[in-house]
């Protein structure tokens, strides 16, 4: 999983089956000290994530389960969802 | 998932059978992801009928494969129903929507911990290269 902010949403009216509107939000990924590295990525939202918010992004099948847990998830076009919104760490 | 515009398309007659009628795009990545990823092109198939000049955001890797064959849109249809979707078809990337809009959060953004130094210019550059649908 990859940690980051929320910096801003994307709005895509023609989507692929199975992810007709889904909120989709821009993630800049940050290291472990905290700084940007210049990396963003688009993911899927659940959480209801807002600008500013400090996530954790899941890719692959692991981003399916997020939307659709269980084994009949695999037709869903998705390779990264915010997995959880992070309120502290150390 | 990254964001990208389609700059083309392939035609190929001559393909692996299990790309059927699986239409090919020309994508070019937005230039703020991985280095890898900066300056090269990718090819992607579209399900969702984006043409040149649209910006989409692509699926990468194993969920873009698996998505194929799926039933919904125009895929290759040969391989559904056998061994589950399309997971033995040949695709790394799929065209997953057609961008109407991206919208930063500007507060977040140019924080110290939000996209770093040149995104939000590049972003914000990206954003008035998007044409209003």
């Amino acid at each position: 999983m990859m940690r980051g902010t929320i910096i801003g949403q994307v709005w895509a009216t023609r989507q692929a089956a199975g992810l007709t509107g889904r909120k989709l939000v821009l993630v800049a990924e940050r290291d472990a000290d905290r700084a940007p590295t210049g990396r963003l990525v688009v993911a899927i939202d659940t959480l209801d994530a807002r600008g500013g918010d400090d996530v954790t992004v899941a890719f692959g099948s692991g981003a399916r389960n997020v939307i659709k847990p269980g084994p009949d998830n695999r037709e869903l076009l998705c390779d990264a969802a915010v997995a959880a919104l992070v309120e502290g760490a150390e | 998932v990254i964001l990208g515009r389609v700059v083309g398309e392939v035609w190929a007659t001559r393909k692996d059978a299990r790309l059927g009628r699986c239409k090919l795009l020309i994508i070019r990545p937005q230039g703020i992801y991985e280095p890898r990823w900066a300056t090269g092109h990718l090819v992607a198939v579209d399900d969702v009928h984006a043409g040149v000049g649209d910006q989409v955001v692509v699926c990468l890797g194993e969920p873009a494969r698996r998505s194929l064959g799926a039933g919904g849109g125009p895929g290759p249809g040969a391989g559904a129903g056998r061994g589950g979707a399309g997971q033995d078809f040949p695709v790394d990337a799929a065209v997953l929507g057609i961008v109407d809009r991206v919208a930063i959060d500007d507060g977040a953004a140019r924080s110290s911990t939000g996209a770093g130094p040149g995104v939000h210019r590049a972003l914000a550059l990206w954003q008035g290269e998007v044409a209003p649908r």
